[in-house]
């Protein structure tokens, strides 16, 4: 069966409980249940929480000096980690709120889709970005594509003073000079390896996984 | 969404799946949210080229995919064909020849002989979207329409429509009703004995007057354009009695506001044919509504065919 | 040289039983012998048909050889190709050429082509009126002493009441056949397809049924008025063999045909837009269909008619309402109703036979042909055991637009034998 409204609230679950995965476009089977792939967790739950209070540390000094700092999540995990990040601020007496910004439509691999079809989101950024401090954030950084992508969405919403980008992860591999301005910690990764965070509330599990496959594969 | 398969063309609502059909129209609304930016573009489809075939002039079709195509960051070329240079001998293999050197990833056409769009899809590894072919099928109309009743009730599935006019000869009929019926919205019509083919659509409830209609209880009422040079004294004896009979005027506007009834009608509309220029302002008219969903589902139709051309 | 047809089965058209004999052809195209056991001497050329049926060559009442005018699409050559092909021997062309064969002076140059390029008789028909514009009679008398079997405007019906009455009076005192292909113009306008479901889903313009009917129903009443012979073309609604039916009990002096694409097919056939389906009349639903087979073996409807209509493919591959009617015949017609109907066992060789060589010869005012000692040899040899491959290869005419292209039929002719010339495969 197919969800047959749109208006009723909805996450990234797909009918079965299977999480749909939201760059589809990258290729990435991350439900695969080969027997060559190993799954190693890097990081726990608890150490998610860490990091997340770890970015919101070097946050929090600019926050104070700068009431024009907006906070904006790639889609899916970049929102979550966004919005655990902001938890952490409020803690620190900072309220802010965080912007959604879905990147479907802005991505360069819109030809090699295969068989995958996005299903988009609509952006949600309830505040003008004219002007502000944007921390941009994402769940990884990898070939830096993402946050190239992310970047042209985010120009067509206004003209932000200035962008600076947070991320949980960076596993290297960088296929464009952009580079994160908070890290909330650093993976050396082969190329037939990938990153995956999991979230309580996208994925129903919380951790950090490096995924390795058998490098015939690729990175199919 | 793997059930999903890869689509070149769209020509038809018949051959879509229910999978198909909630793809584009949920995807529509994040296209529909673009138009709130000052920056309505998107670079999705930069660098590809949309080529609009029109055999029959349409501004306001031919104006809504150039507006879909140009928020999507298409290029467009407008290739209108008049009658005279079809009577002039050119064939459409000939046309299509000529649009194949042009590559093109998608092409939209209009027609005036239904399947032509299908004939133009079998010769090109261009995506063809039918924008109305003959009295068959308009599923970009169907599409939007669908999205704008959906908007205003979240909860469509056992909710009736009736469609009001030229049944025998509108493709918007045709697309619109049986999208309406395959997503589960009872579908009624209503018009002249000589325009409603009997019996021809099983699902479809047909009515002889507003009073039945009212009867019924229809959420939303869409009138039909009438054409009126070709339909005066052929189907119906004149324009005043068609307005008498079919037209939405005030009373009928009255008995509308008190089901609560939303209006809709494909444009452009025939002021004091099919309607009267008082319900042209009835506050739940969904008519503009409509004209701006229909950018949103062709962006989202663009976006989602796979033309299958292959680099020489 | 004489040729020795051996332990072939001949088939008849009064009996359903087969002869099991040896057939004789002289050298001059007479069958000498019919009998079981010929021996062959050695300056006869035997062909072993074991297995095989005998069958007397088919006569289409309704070609078009596109000659003059339309070589593009078929030639008198070629036809004659076709319909050897397809064991028919013999047929009508119809006046529809460039320009209309409309003038005795213009029955006799195409009778002079015909005589020049085929090695079978097609009789040339003639027009009704100028030019088939069912404005004014044409030129009856000069075109009856060229022999003419019957007058028609093909697929032009007479639209005009009037001028189909002094047709037909006038035609009567010819003792001429008045032929129509019944259709009311102001009902079929631009239609493609039979009205109905289909013409609904494909958003075509439709040909209702009562297009023909009424057509039907006014000939018969001015032929029954007129005292005229008439025979109807291509009928193809169950309401239209209901009429041809009550007139024949009534006495009208009245003929009919059908094609083998409304024996076999319905407008279900065209699904998507498949222009091999676009015929005229169209194809109908299934019920007009099944009524065309009781019709068929009841002896409402006389003949069978392939109503062979070259187009070039190119023409055919326009869109549906653009393209024109019509699709070749003569090579699939005998394969077609041999696959479709003898082999299952809806009729039998005899029923074909009588359809599709007796009556339209007799309908024609030709001789009979059979397999008998003295006659003229006149047959084609069927193996049923085999089958055709319908290919762009196996099709003479030159235009391969037929709804069995590519199609497998049971049955094969193996070859087709006309006095003393033999077209083998």
């Amino acid at each position: 069966m197919i969800a047959l409204s749109r208006f009723l609230p909805r996450n990234r679950e797909g009918r079965d409980g299977t999480v749909t995965n939201p760059f589809p476009y990258l290729g990435y089977s991350y439900l695969s249940d080969s027997q060559d792939i190993t799954t190693d967790e890097i990081l726990s739950p608890a150490g998610i929480e860490e990091k997340a209070g770890f970015l919101a540390d070097q946050l929090e000094s600019i926050c104070r000096e700068d009431d024009r700092v907006a906070i904006i999540g790639i889609y899916t995990r970049g929102v979550t980690l966004a919005k655990r990040v902001a938890a952490e601020l409020a803690k620190r007496g900072i309220e802010k709120e965080v912007g959604t910004l879905d990147i479907s439509l802005y991505r360069d691999d819109f030809d090699n889709r295969g068989r995958d079809f996005p299903k988009l989101e609509s952006s949600d950024i309830p505040f003008n970005i004219d002007g502000t401090r944007v921390i941009l954030f994402d769940e990884v950084i990898f070939t830096g594509r993402t946050i190239r992508a992310a970047l042209d969405g985010l120009m067509d919403y206004g003209r932000p003073a200035k962008i600076e980008l947070a991320v949980l992860v960076d596993r290297g591999h960088r296929e464009i000079p952009i580079q994160p301005d908070y890290v909330g910690f650093t993976v050396d990764t082969e190329m037939n390896q990938y990153v995956k965070v999991r979230f309580q509330e996208d994925d129903g599990k919380e951790g950090v996984f490096l995924v390795t496959k058998p490098i015939e594969q690729g990175n199919e | 969404m793997s059930e999903l398969k890869p689509r070149k063309d769209l020509l038809d609502i018949e051959s879509l799946s229910l999978e198909e059909i909630e793809y584009v129209l949920e995807n529509a609304f994040p296209f529909k949210q673009l138009f709130q930016r000052s920056v309505k573009k998107v670079p999705t489809l930069r660098g590809k080229t949309v080529l609009n075939l029109f055999y029959e002039p349409s501004t306001r079709t031919s104006s809504s995919f150039e507006v879909a195509a140009s928020r999507l960051s298409a290029d467009v070329t407008n290739f209108t064909i008049s009658a005279s240079s079809v009577v002039k001998g050119e064939s459409l293999l000939d046309t299509i020849e000529t649009l194949q050197a042009m590559r093109s990833d998608y092409i939209v056409v209009r027609h005036q002989s239904a399947g032509v769009p299908g004939i133009v899809a079998k010769h090109t590894g261009a995506s063809v979207v039918n924008a109305g072919d003959g009295y068959h099928a308009h599923p970009t109309q169907a599409l939007l329409d669908s999205m704008t009743f959906r908007e205003v009730y979240p909860e469509y599935q056992g909710r009736k429509i009736v469609i009001v006019g030229d049944i025998l000869h509108s493709r918007v009929a045709r697309s619109t009703s049986t999208l309406f019926n395959k997503l589960g919205v009872e579908v009624g019509v209503l018009g002249p004995g000589s325009l409603v083919p009997a019996g021809r659509h099983d699902f479809m409830q047909r009515f002889s007057s507003w009073d039945d209609v009212f009867d019924w209880g229809p959420d939303a009422i869409y009138l039909l354009r009438v054409q009126m040079e070709r339909q005066e004294g052929q189907f119906f004896p004149s324009i005043a009695e068609y307005h008498r009979m079919y037209g939405m005027n005030s009373e009928r506007v009255a008995r509308m506001r008190q089901l609560g009834a939303y209006l809709m009608h494909p444009g452009p509309v025939n002021r004091g044919v099919e309607i009267t220029d008082e319900a042209m302002g009835y506050e739940k008219s969904l008519i503009s509504t409509q004209v701006e969903n229909g950018i949103a589902v062709r962006m989202a139709v663009l976006h989602w065919l796979k033309p299958e051309i292959h680099a020489d | 040289m004489k040729r020795l047809f051996k332990n072939g089965s001949i088939a008849k058209g009064d009996s359903k039983e087969f002869e099991k004999a040896d057939v004789l052809v002289g050298e001059w195209g007479t069958i000498e012998l019919v009998a079981p056991e010929v021996s062959a001497d050695t300056e006869t050329e035997v062909v072993d048909c074991e297995g095989c049926l005998l069958v007397p060559g088919m006569f289409d009442l309704n070609v078009r050889a596109r000659e003059p005018g339309f070589e593009h699409k078929e030639t008198l050559v070629s036809c004659a190709e076709a319909a050897l092909n397809g064991g028919v021997t013999g047929c009508v062309l119809m006046p529809d050429t460039a320009p209309p064969t409309d003038s005795g002076t213009l029955v006799k140059a195409v009778q002079d082509l015909v005589s020049e390029n085929s090695p079978i008789p097609m009789l040339v028909s003639g027009c009704l009126t100028k030019k088939r514009e069912g404005q004014a009679m044409a030129g009856f008398s000069g075109m009856v002493s060229r022999g003419v079997p019957m007058l028609t405007d093909s697929g032009n019906e007479v639209q005009c009441p009037d001028l189909l009455r002094r047709c037909m009076e006038y035609a009567r005192d010819f003792d001429v056949l008045v032929a129509c292909h019944c259709n009311t113009s102001a009902l079929t306008k631009a239609g493609a397809v039979n009205e109905g479901p289909v013409s609904y889903r494909l958003g075509l313009p439709g040909i209702p049924t009562i297009s023909q009917e009424i057509a039907i129903d006014r000939d018969i009443r001015v032929a029954g008025f007129t005292n005229a012979r008439l025979h109807l073309q291509q009928v193809s609604t169950r309401g239209a063999v209901r009429s041809v039916a009550a007139a024949k009990a009534d006495g009208v002096r009245l003929t009919c045909e059908v094609s083998p694409h409304h024996l076999l097919m319905s407008e279900e056939y065209i699904a998507d837009y498949d222009t091999k389906y676009k015929l005229d009349p169209p194809l109908r639903c299934q019920s007009d269909v099944d009524a065309m087979l009781r019709g068929l073996i009841d002896g409402t409807i006389d003949a069978i008619a392939s109503d062979h209509s070259p187009h070039t493919e190119f023409e055919k591959s326009s869109d549906f309402a653009t393209a024109p009617f019509g699709v070749s015949g003569l090579d699939t017609t005998v394969l077609a109703l041999y696959d479709g109907f003898i082999k299952p066992g809806y009729f039998g060789w005899d029923l074909l036979i009588q359809r599709y060589s007796i009556a339209p010869r007799k309908i024609a005012g030709v001789d009979p042909v059979s397999i008998k000692e003295g006659e003229k040899a006149d047959f084609f040899v069927f193996d049923p055991n085999a089958e055709t491959a319908i290919t762009r290869e196996y099709l003479k005419t030159k235009s391969p637009v037929t709804p069995f292209l590519g199609r497998t039929l049971a049955g094969a002719i193996r070859q087709t034998v006309v006095g003393d010339f033999c077209f083998a495969k």
